[in-house]
């Protein structure tokens, strides 16, 4: 194709190596603002552990409320990381190679903002290592049959399997900044971390079976992570609205919606913070739009169900929150914004090609998808627990305070500082994997049309 | 330099005699094609002759049932699971040729058509699905329905809802089934004319088909342009379709039974099925009459890793629904779990947790049986078999339910300690269900007597982007071009 | 026993055909292939260089991470609720869905765990010295090291020379 830049690996290394061995100037005050809210954050929730859960707005009957919100949407966005890099790479697409790292790396840290919240929503924070079962001395264990004991073997498996698998698709390009280092201490740094790679073929094959393994391993992780999320809710019977089959497929799709526009958005942002538009190109941006026209969709198709068997159940109370939700002010208008900005704004514009294939367009759908996927879980939530049916003595609402407004950007900054840092340290974009591309991509006429083909073994 | 030092240690991977090595020109392709449907073998007619005997047996059973009358629900459970099985087994095939398709594949070029030409089956079942309409009491016996209009009177539903719906569904799945066909044959129809001798039925039907196929650019830009939207189309028919009938005809009968996600591990389960039928008719036709160059290793394997992940998602969906169900609780779930998966119908389900689930996973994980020729047709039968116990478990404890159709009876629990027992063929069922596959296959055999079972002009097609094995330095690659 | 002694030689970037010749040749002058072995900054095809295959066992390790997974969850769940056994919401105390559920992650971290010490371990890593090695091979240089007897590396160092090695240099791995 046109479009494609044919490069040597000289000038691979020295674009992609750009921002870790030398600095944006842009990067320094980003990184200062970001700390300070992370600080702030971090601040207010020092002020909540002082005071009590009673600077939040929670109040009977709503006791989840932004925090669990946030946590269930970053643990959505956290799916993309996998999803991208592990099916990509199974079915051998080779427009993953520009995106896999940074998906991977934003799963990591989404992963550990998805922990914040909950974490410091328990309101005895400083007893969160109960959760664990390490209490010999008094016989006291951990109730393995409750959801919040499923969760966090969940996110911690998840956590680790995700983190080692960037560690080891890392490896090669840690020896190339450990050949470009001109600082000892940089160089020694490096040199340990790339655990003495050189890049034989040995080396190259296990890196290449290690991709496609860890892949198959990761990928039944990721699907149960957001499973467990999602039965933290579903197997409550209490709550109206919540008590459904479907929440586990329905929360994995919706988080694969949320989390490969994060993706597309990280890819718009690559382009125009680190100028790398010679290796995302606008063919990458249409594929993965066409992928979010099938997710999204598919999203879509769950969401409806989900509704149609809430009114299946010809129930009152499940109907009465179903009015709660669509028809009472405020929910009515986060409940339009919801689907509005999730589905109906961006699926139709990606049906266009020249949206699908510009950065900008991308980057203003994909924020738009994560708006809307945030106030899905806020509307699944917090309307539920306001649950107005009968034995329910407090009608009460719920309003966040500053402290949880706080909190939650914290995690939001939390993110991006930590994808900053971390390209600070590491190449964003998979160098070897770009380098392969390159190898392997081979071109030939069929008439006046030039055929992209790649290498296959 | 001694040119022994020089051989590679990687000889190329067409040495394998089970990878198939389709020729290379054009004419030769399309000449050996259109020569192979022209041309019937015996085994054809053994076959015909042995699924024929099946198909009688399965009208006598049809007619005897008929005799007893339509009022007992409980009697036709077999023959409605026999329904399913064929919108699962056969109705979702087409997938297989539709998904690649949409992500470029080649693999899938030389079982695309024969994937296709399972919707010709659709016919069959739209057939099966008349006397279906006739046992269905209407929904006014006050079962929850899909079909609420008054949220004050949900049992007012329109008359004959959801009998009209569901036939409306079925029927638009199966003409854009066939459209589908029609269309992805059109190019090889001009072929067959041009080959078959003159007079005979397949010069003039071929013709008559082709609609005069010219292979203009502007008629092949149609041709895929039409096949992407009608396979777009299919896909959500069928969707659906298995929305519509495990809801009306299958969920609404169980007081209590509600299981948002069933709809979806409905399809999915047909998915699953779709993918061991298409790796047992690619492995028939690849034995039995003749594909070897056309059809091997590559398709057989493609068709086992996607038989391996919907065996997972096989579990994952089973998994979410009976979790979310047992951990509530509630009296009515757990009469429902009784009645499908623990209570008379157990030794059912566990035949079809290890036949969809258990065996296809850790045989298939394992290369050696996923990288062969006989371990995925192995596992597909298995697998084709769980899905016929898994429909006849569902189907006919739904059926057996007491009540239904009658008004007075409460629809929205299901008491635990009055669950109906067991249901056992009859050797009436049994002819029913030997029918059910006997005209499944007479049907698929008659279908490409029709149209062509390999698409020729996407074998055509795939030469030009397939470049072969190339020396690349002292390895031998494939180098393999991306089309569109 | 004689100290053994390395010698890298760099090929540029396009032309991998002198370093598949470096190999015959070397092979050619009897060494074997646990004695040189190519070194680049990209993976490429298998056998681009007429290299042998490489073997490993990594499929195993994902195996026996799971089976010790499986192990410790199953005792880990079964051994808590046994040990402190609250009845909650009416479950039996071994209630196998909730079980079964924190046993697959123990499986699958397991699993992983052990896939990603078998990478390590298989890919010959951690490797503390870097013997024939230089920084342009990340940079597109191909390089053929052979590691051999001190008195063989002569031979070795002559061969990477004729067949036109642009440098030939001398590792300090002993």
């Amino acid at each position: 194709m046109l479009e494609h830049v044919q490069l040597d690996q000289k000038t691979i290394n020295k674009d992609l190596l750009g921002g870790v061995l030398g600095t944006p100037s842009w990067w320094l005050p980003t990184v200062l603002f970001l700390t300070l809210v992370v600080f702030t954050g971090l601040g207010a929730f020092g002020y909540m552990m002082n005071k009590g859960l009673g600077v939040t707005g929670l109040n009977r009957p709503v006791f989840w409320g932004f925090f669990l919100v946030n946590f269930v949407f970053w643990i959505g966005i956290s799916h993309a990381g996998i999803m991208i890099s592990a099916i990509l790479r199974l079915t051998q697409a080779e427009w993953r190679r520009p995106v896999t790292r940074a998906a991977e790396v934003m799963t990591v840290f989404s992963l550990m903002a998805a922990l914040h919240t909950p974490l410091f929503h328990v309101g005895r924070p400083w007893r969160d290592f109960w959760v664990f079962p390490y209490d010999f001395a008094r016989g006291v264990w951990p109730n393995v049959r409750s959801p919040f004991v499923w969760d966090p073997s969940a996110v911690m498996t998840y956590l680790i399997g995700s983190s080692l698998f960037v560690f080891i698709a890392l490896i090669p390009d840690l020896a190339v900044v450990r050949d470009r280092a001109k600082n000892v201490w940089v160089k020694r740094l490096y040199s340990g971390l790339c655990l003495g790679w050189r890049g034989t073929p040995r080396q190259w094959k296990l890196q290449a079976v290690a991709g496609i393994l860890l892949s198959a391993l990761v990928l039944p992780v990721f699907v149960s992570v957001h499973s467990i999320v999602s039965w933290d809710f579903a197997v409550v019977i209490g709550v109206e609205g919540w008590h459904s089959t479907i929440f586990a497929p329905y929360f994995i799709i919706g988080a694969i919606h949320s989390g490969v526009s994060a993706v597309a958005m990280l890819m718009a942002l690559g382009v125009w913070m680190w100028k790398l538009d010679k290796y995302i190109r606008p063919d990458h941006f249409d594929a993965i739009a066409r992928l979010l026209i099938v997710v999204a969709t598919t999203w879509f198709f769950f969401f409806f169900l989900e509704w149609v068997f809430a009114l299946y159940t010809l129930e009152g109370p499940e109907i009465v929150l179903r009015e709660l939700q669509v028809f009472q002010w405020p929910y009515s208008a986060l409940f339009i914004v919801f689907i509005v900005t999730a589905y109906f704004i961006p699926v139709p514009m990606w049906m266009f090609k020249s949206v699908r294939r510009s950065a900008f367009w991308m980057l203003i759908t994909t924020i738009l998808v994560n708006v809307g996927m945030w106030l899905e879980r806020f509307i699944i939530i917090i309307p539920g627990l306001l649950r107005r049916q009968p034995l329910t003595f407090d009608w009460g609402t719920y309003h966040p305070s500053i402290v949880e407004i706080l909190i939650v950007a914290e995690t939001f900054a939390f993110v991006a500082l930590g994808m900053l840092l971390f390209s600070k340290l590491f190449p964003l974009i998979p160098l070897f994997d770009i380098k392969e591309g390159m190898t392997n991509r081979r071109e030939f006429k069929i008439g006046r049309l030039t055929i992209p083909a790649t290498v296959r073994e | 330099m001694a040119s022994s030092a020089r051989a590679a240690p990687h000889a190329p991977r067409h040495a394998d005699p089970r990878v198939a090595e389709p020729p290379t020109s054009p004419s030769e392709t399309t000449g050996f094609l259109v020569g192979k449907h022209l041309r019937l073998g015996d085994n054809f007619w053994r076959a015909v002759a042995v699924f024929g005997i099946f198909s009688i047996l399965g009208v006598i059973g049809f007619v005897v049932r008929l005799g007893d009358g339509m009022g007992e629900t409980a009697a036709w459970g077999y023959y409605v699971a026999m329904f399913s099985f064929i919108i699962t087994a056969a109705s979702a095939a087409p997938m297989v040729a539709i998904a690649p398709r949409m992500a470029n594949s080649h693999w899938r070029r030389p079982i695309s058509r024969a994937a296709e030409l399972w919707s010709v089956v659709g016919l069959l079942s739209l057939l099966w699905f008349i006397p279906i309409l006739w046992i269905l009491p209407p929904l006014s016996d006050g079962r929850r329905s899909l079909w609420f209009f008054d949220m004050n009177h949900p049992n007012l539903v329109p008359s004959y809802t959801p009998h009209i719906w569901a036939s409306a569904a079925i029927l638009g799945l199966v003409v854009t089934g066939l459209a589908l066909v029609w269309v992805s044959c059109l190019p090889d129809f001009a072929s067959i004319a041009r080959r078959a001798p003159e007079g005979s039925f397949q010069r003039r039907w071929s013709l008559w088909m082709a609609r005069g196929w010219q292979g203009t650019s502007r008629q092949w830009h149609m041709v895929k342009r039409r096949m992407g939207i009608l396979g777009a189309f299919y896909f959500m028919m069928l969707v659906f379709v298995h929305f519509l009938i495990s809801v009306d005809f299958l969920m609404t009968l169980v007081p209590g039974w509600i299981d948002a996600l069933y709809p979806v591990t409905h399809a999915a389960n047909a998915l699953q099925a779709a993918a061991a039928t298409m790796v047992l008719t690619a492995w028939i036709l690849r034995t039995f009459c003749g594909y070897e160059r056309y059809i091997g290793l590559d398709q057989i394997w493609g068709l086992g890793k996607l038989m391996f992940a919907l065996s997972l998602l096989w579990f994952w969906f089973w998994f979410s629904s009976f979790n979310v169900l047992w951990y509530g609780k509630m009296p009515f779930e757990q009469a429902v779990i009784e009645l499908l998966i623990t209570g008379p119908y157990l030794w059912v389900f566990m035949a079809v947790f290890m036949l969809v689930f258990v065996i296809p996973l850790w045989t298939l994980v394992w290369n050696p049986v996923r990288h062969s020729l006989w371990g995925p047709p192995l596992i597909a039968v298995g697998i084709l078999v769980g899905t016929f116990l898994d429909r006849i478990r569902l189907y006919v404890a739904a059926y057996s339910v007491p009540g239904i159709g009658n008004p007075s009876v409460h629809k929205h629990v299901l008491d635990f300690d009055h669950l109906p027992k067991t249901v056992m063929p009859d050797i009436w069922d049994i002819f029913i269900m030997l029918g059910a596959i006997g005209l499944i296959a007479l049907v698929y055999m008659a279908a490409s007597r029709l149209f062509p079972i390999m698409n020729m002009w996407e074998q055509r097609e795939l030469q030009l982007y397939d470049r072969g094995h190339a020396p690349y330095h002292r390895a031998h690659v494939r180098v393999m071009g991306k089309s569109e | 026993m004689l100290a053994k002694k390395s010698v890298l030689g760099l090929f540029p970037e396009g032309q991998e055909d002198m370093a598949a010749d470096a190999l015959d040749a070397l092979r050619e002058e009897g060494y074997t292939h646990s004695e040189y072995e190519i070194i680049t900054g990209t993976p490429y095809p298998e056998g681009t260089f007429g290299e042998e295959e490489p073997k490993h066992t990594l499929f195993r390790w994902p195996l026996m991470g799971a089976a010790c997974g499986f192990v410790v969850g199953l005792v880990l769940t079964s051994g808590t609720q046994l040990a402190y056994p609250l009845v909650t919401g009416g479950k039996p105390v071994l209630s196998i869905p909730p079980m079964s559920i924190i046993i697959y992650e123990g499986t699958m971290l397991g699993a992983i765990i052990f896939t990603v010490i078998g990478i390590v371990i298989e890919s010959r890593l951690p490797r503390l010295f870097m013997g024939a090695y230089d920084e342009r091979i990340t940079e597109g240089y191909i390089g053929v090291a052979v590691t051999t007897d001190q008195d063989r590396v002569g031979k070795a160092e002559e061969v990477l020379k004729q067949v036109g090695a642009e440098e030939v240099k001398r590792g300090w791995e002993s």
